[in-house]
């Protein structure tokens, strides 16, 4: 397997992805919902305030990104996870196409590397395009006011901006790690319909799960815990070490699924038998 | 110096559940000939071709192909190996060019860009429409486009499995003109088929497969010597005489049909004279049909289609089936 190989397989996939009308649908969705929700709290009297700094969506525009990180880790995560990551592998079963693409000049590994690239950077993709349009309808709808953090701290703006970036920054791990379980379905069950739709199952599963009376270890285990990492960037002092939960946990869900994934890629038979 | 064959596979197996889809096959391909792969549907042909190519993994023997070991499923097919598996697929939201523009890509050859695309595009005649979605074309189009993706891949080797299948006439004469072309130009080309005529028409050398063995291999020419009297269907107005007539005559063997008739196998210079025989014994021919071809009659018979009592026909080389026929 070389490098160049698999960022070539990897350029023609983004090509694949970006001449497919749901991959466009989704990025604008992600850069336009935003705005929408921005323009919705500026227009109505009710605030989301059971949701961590909804009491501050009109006071702040930093508090916008922060509400919709918020709410895209409930489910919004584990599908834009899984729209490349479950269907980039099954695609090719619903085309029929593994013959085509195998009797190339690619290895499986490059292939398998390649899509796993493409996955992930769709992946990244979104929550990037998702935080700049969160970060920006903060700014021009609502304006760059001083935040409160969760201690009381007024943060100002260069701070708060910092605060917020790097919040989004560590929801990258576990959607990351959704990514490669949303990989492992898509091969286990070669349907896209299985490898979109069962890793928002299994986030909203683990949710559950937290719920439970369980050690502390247990719920960090959970891929979905580190999506609340980022509160302890937002406390005084911050504190960091659900992050490093929060990675090491993700890495290990992406190993796992990727080392299976891509066993059973390369042990597979192509083809009607 | 004799150049390495183009493919050397030796004792290939595979095994899918409880059903033996290869059993211990040997396979040559030479470069500079169109080798037929026949054989009934289920033979495993085209498993035989997925395992040369690296798309099924077998369970035992070695392939190796323009030179180089292949090593069951980590490896690329080589360079310049190209092939038109089933019906080909392709991305139905892309045209046909942005299809093949993709896979040219995933070859990593600069050569294999625009010039050579649009090469291949007029070399199967779908360059008309190929700017247009996949999705929207035939199954014939796609098997154009198929041979299409293979072209660009200037190969070297060149898998084509029942490439005519889904083509109009006009379609499977380009597609064996491409073929020839590519054997004519040194290139080794396989082509399975179940159609005796097209195999005999185009190839050179022949393997014919049934019940995922190989029961013969060896040049279309070996086979034509070794192939039985062609079977022709006969109605007169006597069969009791013209069986007797018959059995008279060494080189004819005739049975009776069900429902009247005759079926008779025998050499033309035979058959001729037997013919001739029956008006001598007064007895009127009605209706004198060819039902197999000689060459068709060997394939059914090898492949077990003719004697039910044969069963499934042990491997054999033209030399062996050539001993045997003599002895028989």
């Amino acid at each position: 397997m070389s490098l160049r190989g698999s960022v070539t397989v990897a350029g023609v996939e983004r090509s694949k992805l970006l001449a497919q009308l749901k991959v466009r649908i989704a990025l604008a969705a992600c850069a336009i919902s935003p705005f929408a929700f921005a323009a919705a709290m500026r227009l109505q009297s009710n605030l989301p305030t059971d949701t961590l700094f909804g009491r501050s969506v009109t006071d702040s525009g930093f508090a916008i990104p922060l509400v919709v990180l918020g709410f895209a880790a409930l489910w919004v995560f584990p599908v834009l996870a899984g729209i490349v990551g479950g269907d980039v592998f099954s695609a090719e079963d619903r085309y029929g196409t593994w013959s085509t693409l195998l009797t190339r000049s690619r290895s499986r590994a490059e292939i398998f590397a390649g899509k796993v690239l493409t996955a992930l950077a769709f992946s990244a993709t979104a929550v990037a395009i998702l935080a700049t349009s969160s970060v920006a309808a903060g700014a021009l709808v609502v304006g760059r006011q001083p935040l409160i953090n969760l201690s009381g701290v007024v943060l100002p703006p260069g701070q708060a901006t910092a605060r917020v970036v790097l919040a989004w920054v560590s929801v990258l791990p576990p959607v990351f790690g959704f990514t490669a379980l949303a990989v492992l379905i898509s091969i286990v069950t070669r349907s896209s319909a299985a490898g979109v739709g069962l890793p928002a199952v299994a986030a909203l599963v683990m949710q559950l799960l937290a719920f439970l009376d369980s050690p502390a270890i247990a719920r960090q285990m959970l891929m979905t815990s580190g999506f609340d990492a980022w509160h302890g960037f937002l406390t005084e002092p911050s504190y960091f070490g659900p992050l490093l939960y929060a990675m090491t946990v993700s890495l290990l869900y992406v190993v796992t699924c990727l080392a299976v994934a891509y066993r059973l890629l390369l042990r597979r038979d192509v083809g009607r038998q | 110096m004799i150049a390495r064959p183009a493919v050397e596979a030796s004792g290939v197996s595979k095994r899918f559940g409880s059903r033996d889809a290869l059993r211990d096959v040997d396979f040559i391909a030479r470069h500079g000939q169109l080798h037929g792969l026949l054989g009934p549907n289920g033979a495993g042909k085209t498993t035989l071709m997925r395992v040369l190519l690296g798309l099924v993994r077998r369970d035992a023997g070695s392939v190796r192909l323009v030179g180089r070991d292949l090593d069951a499923m980590s490896e690329p097919i080589p360079d310049r190996v190209a092939a038109l598996i089933d019906t080909p697929a392709f991305y139905p939201y892309l045209s046909g060019r942005a299809n093949l523009s993709l896979l040219a890509r995933l070859d990593g050859e600069t050569r294999t860009r625009a010039g050579a695309i649009d090469r291949a595009l007029e070399q199967t005649g779908i360059e008309a429409r190929a700017d247009d979605a996949v999705g929207s074309y035939s199954a014939g189009m796609r098997q154009r486009l198929g041979l299409a993706a293979a072209l660009i891949r200037s190969p070297q080797l060149l898998f084509l499995d029942e490439p005519t299948s889904a083509l109009d006439p006009a379609g499977a004469r380009d597609v064996r003109a491409v073929a020839r072309r590519l054997a004519d130009e040194g290139a080794a080309v396989v082509l399975s088929s179940h159609d005796m005529a097209e195999v005999e028409e185009l190839c050179t050398m022949l393997t014919v497969m049934n019940d995922g063995r190989v029961v013969f291999s060896g040049s279309v020419d070996e086979l034509r010597t070794l192939a039985p009297a062609a079977v022709h269907v006969l109605r007169t107005s006597d069969d009791c005489t013209a069986l007797s007539v018959a059995a008279q005559r060494f080189a004819v063997k005739a049975t009776p049909i069900a429902g009247g008739g005759l079926d008779v196998s025998a050499p033309i210079e035979a058959l001729d004279a037997y013919i001739m025989g029956l008006g001598r014994a007064g007895v009127a021919v009605r209706h004198l049909e060819r039902r197999t071809r000689s060459l068709e009659s060997l394939f059914l018979e090898l492949t077990g289609h003719t004697s039910p009592d044969s069963g499934v026909p042990a491997p054999v080389d033209a030399e062996q089936l050539h001993e045997s026929s003599v002895a028989s």
